[in-house]
Parts: structure tokens; C-alpha cells; sequence
């Protein structure tokens, strides 16, 4: 019983008191810390909506990997469309993604061909 | 999340119609019922697999790999692949207002090394430029560092392909990190169709990628059509070792140590029980150089590095 107060000494833990006090300023600060962090990736993720997160200068390098005709940028649904095949491209956290089987069909008269025969 | 579920389900429908390499970015290996008719076999490591499987298995790996994919580089090559790659970027000596093609660049890594290098010649530049112009007027000096604050590459570009998303992912994660912002762009496309113009790069490079081609040959002639005329094809690549005592150390190495570092550290043993594998299937030096002369290129040469643990081939369009 008397040892006690001499071992917390020894190994330095904090007293009962203190660490009482101390959890709940760290949880308080965790959460802050959290909300904050949830706040910033909601501000990017809404900056990323509003913004074109595309790069318009890589338009000119791009072209359709099937045809190899270039291609054109729609920014209501981020995409990269190709009209003569009538295929689009999506664009996904910037990065276009530009695998012919990722692309999706666009206009009825062409829905039944397959320009992604690999 | 919902937005790639969104996608996801939409990738799905054209995936059935068309074929099922999309379904992989959803789950593991789909049925075999919607597979299209396989042309020929191909290996994985040392399995002999269908190609279509080959490129699906090959992505897992890349996936599960990804995120580990920096430590295990280092771990493995004891941090010698940085070596390597300095030394792709010497060969390559790349002037201020190259476009570069990084194709299965994944991470970045040749990218980031490019845009130091091309900066840092430039600052050089400059440099050289104010000491020989003594007797400049203050406008005069003014103007080139302002040239500098708007062009600090000189024009220079690269352009990051891979066809792997968790690899691209990592590497936009980095470049943010480091703080690389201008001159980089990252596109996710299959290195046997480049979703890029004819003649539109001065330099194509390839590092530790072309092994997990499944058309080699394919990857080739995508590599001489997106490049100008003038502009150089170059392949960082493990190879075969051509000293015996060498190789048994090397072997031991691989088949040993490798697959445990990547149980250890990226919880994954089958990928890199793959990674050597393939290693192992990798044509030889002189082999490789062929089939890059197949596709066109002209002056290929190669040089061994580590007494060919690592080879870097390279080519000219002309």
C-alpha cells in the first residue's frame, strides 16, 4: 500500500488525477482534430466539384486509344468523349482514365457496336 | 465512395457486354463463363495462364501492392534501385523542354527524377548565363528571373501513364507530398494502346514495367508511334545475369529472401513470388534488344548494370 506512490514514482506514470484530466483534453483536441480534418476534405472534395480538377492542356496530348482521333472535353459529366465512336471516357480524381473498357457507350444508333475488341 | 460505386455498377454492364477486364476493379477473377475466347497462353511468374487472365492477375498485383510498393522497392534492392534509376536519368540527359512518357510509372518515380534533373540544368543554365553577361542593365536581370519563376522547367513535360489506378494513386499522393506540381500529368492507360498522338514525345521511358506486359511486341510499336521522329526509347529492366557465381547469389536472393521480405513488410507473398518469377521470364539482353529492333528503332543498344541484374535498353526512332 505504501509501496504504491514510490512505484508510480519509479515508473514515471502519471497520477490518477492528472490522467483523469488529461483523457478528455485529448479526446476533446481528437475531435477537433477530426472534425477538422473531415471540414478540409469536404472543402477539397467541393473544390474539386466546382473546379475542373482536368487538366485542359493534356487535351491536346490525349487521344482515343482505339481510334487514336482526338477527343473532346464535356464538363457537366467530366468526361472524355470520343463522338465518332460515340464512347466516353471518364475522368476520376483528375486522372483520365483511358483503359477502352472503362469507357462508356454514349448515343443509341452506336450501342451496338464493340470498339473494344482487344 | 458512392460516385465509384455509381461507376463501378455502370462498368459492370459494359463489362458483360464487352468483356471482363473491367470486373476487376471490383472484385478478384470473374467467372470464366463471360470470357471471351483466349488466343493464346502466356506466363505468369512461372504458372502458364490464358493472356486475358495474365493481365488480370498481373493487376492484383499491382493493387495489392501499391501501397507498400516504395518500402518493398527499397527494402529489396537495399535502396541500389534508387542508383539505377539516377542512372537512367544520366543516359538520358534529358534538356529543358523535353516531353517525357513514363509509361507503368506508377509511383513516379522517373518522373520526379526527370524534373529534378531538368531543373536543376536550367538553374545551370542561368546561372552560366548572368556570369557571362557582366555588363547587364537591371531590367536585363530582372526579366531572366522571371523567365525563371514562369518557365522553371523550360517547357519540359511528363506525362505519367500506368495502367494500374492504386499505382497512380500513390503517385499523385507523393507528388503532392514532395511538392512537384507544374509539368506533371497522370493518365491511366494500357501501355499496348497509349491513349496519346502519333509523334508526340521526345523521350519514352519504361522502368521495371515492360516485364508485365502481356503483348511485349504491342508495347513496342506504341512506344515508336507516340514518339517524334528524333526520339529515343528507354528501358530500365531486370535481366539476366551473365556471371555464374553472380547468379547463384542473385538466385538465392530472389527465391529466398524476396518473397519473405514481401510477407513481411507488405503482408503479400505471392506477388513477389511472382516478381522474381517473371524476372526469371524476362528475355535476355540480346533477345530484348531484337524485339525492340522489330519495332522499328534504330541504334538499340544496352547496358548492364550490376553485371546484368538490371539492363537499360535504348532505342532511336530515326
Amino acid at each position: 500500500m505504501q509501496a504504491l506512490p514510490g512505484l508510480r514514482l519509479l515508473t514515471r506514470l502519471p497520477r490518477w488525477g492528472q490522467a483523469a484530466r488529461a483523457a478528455p483534453a485529448r479526446a476533446a483536441a481528437r475531435r477537433a482534430w477530426c472534425s477538422a480534418a473531415e471540414s478540409e476534405d469536404k472543402a477539397g472534395g467541393a473544390q474539386g466539384q466546382q473546379r475542373p480538377p482536368f487538366d485542359p492542356g493534356l487535351l491536346e496530348i490525349l487521344a482515343c486509344p482505339l481510334s487514336k482521333k482526338p477527343l473532346r472535353y464535356e464538363e457537366s459529366t467530366n468526361e472524355l468523349i470520343n463522338e465518332e465512336l460515340g464512347i466516353a471516357y471518364p475522368i476520376t480524381d483528375g486522372i483520365p482514365n483511358m483503359i477502352p473498357q472503362a469507357a462508356r457507350m454514349i448515343g443509341k444508333e452506336k450501342q451496338e457496336e464493340e470498339p473494344g475488341q482487344t | 465512395m458512392a460516385a465509384s460505386m455509381v461507376v463501378g455498377s455502370r462498368r459492370v454492364w459494359d463489362g458483360c457486354r464487352r468483356g471482363q477486364r473491367v470486373l476487376r476493379l471490383l472484385r478478384g477473377l470473374c467467372s470464366g463463363g463471360q470470357r471471351p475466347a483466349t488466343d493464346g497462353e502466356t506466363h505468369f511468374g512461372f504458372q502458364t495462364v490464358s493472356e486475358s487472365e495474365k493481365s488480370e492477375k498481373v493487376y492484383q498485383v499491382f493493387e495489392n501492392v501499391a501501397k507498400k510498393y516504395d518500402l518493398m522497392n527499397d527494402s529489396m534492392s537495399l535502396g541500389i534501385h534508387r542508383l539505377w534509376k539516377d542512372n537512367l536519368l544520366h543516359q538520358m540527359n534529358p534538356y529543358p523542354g523535353s516531353q517525357l512518357l513514363d509509361v507503368a510509372g506508377g509511383t513516379g518515380d522517373i518522373a520526379f527524377r526527370f524534373i529534378n534533373y531538368v531543373r536543376s540544368q536550367r538553374e545551370r543554365r542561368i546561372q552560366q548565363q548572368l556570369r557571362s553577361h557582366q555588363n547587364l542593365s537591371w531590367q536585363e536581370i530582372t526579366k531572366l528571373y522571371h523567365e525563371e519563376d514562369h518557365q522553371s522547367l523550360g517547357g519540359s513535360h511528363v506525362v505519367v501513364c500506368d495502367i494500374n489506378k492504386e499505382m497512380l494513386k500513390v503517385g499523385k499522393k507523393k507528388s503532392q507530398r514532395l511538392g512537384y506540381s507544374k509539368g506533371l500529368s497522370w493518365v491511366l492507360g494500357d501501355a499496348e494502346e497509349l491513349p496519346f498522338n502519333n509523334d508526340s514525345f521526345d523521350i519514352y521511358t519504361i522502368a521495371f514495367g515492360i516485364r508485365n506486359v502481356t503483348h511485349i511486341d504491342q508495347a513496342l510499336q506504341e512506344a515508336y508511334r507516340v514518339l517524334k521522329p528524333g526520339g529515343r526509347f528507354l528501358c530500365l529492366e531486370f535481366s539476366h545475369v551473365n556471371n555464374s557465381f553472380i547468379s547463384s547469389l542473385y538466385d538465392l536472393y530472389s527465391f529466398q529472401v524476396i518473397p519473405v521480405l514481401g510477407e513481411v513488410i507488405a503482408g503479400d507473398w505471392k506477388s513477389y513470388q511472382y516478381l522474381v518469377e517473371s524476372i526469371r521470364r524476362f528475355p535476355s539482353q540480346v533477345e530484348f534488344k531484337e524485339m525492340i529492333e522489330d519495332a522499328g528503332f534504330l541504334k538499340v543498344d544496352y547496358q548492364n548494370l550490376g553485371s546484368g541484374i538490371v539492363a537499360i535498353h535504348s532505342g532511336f526512332k530515326l
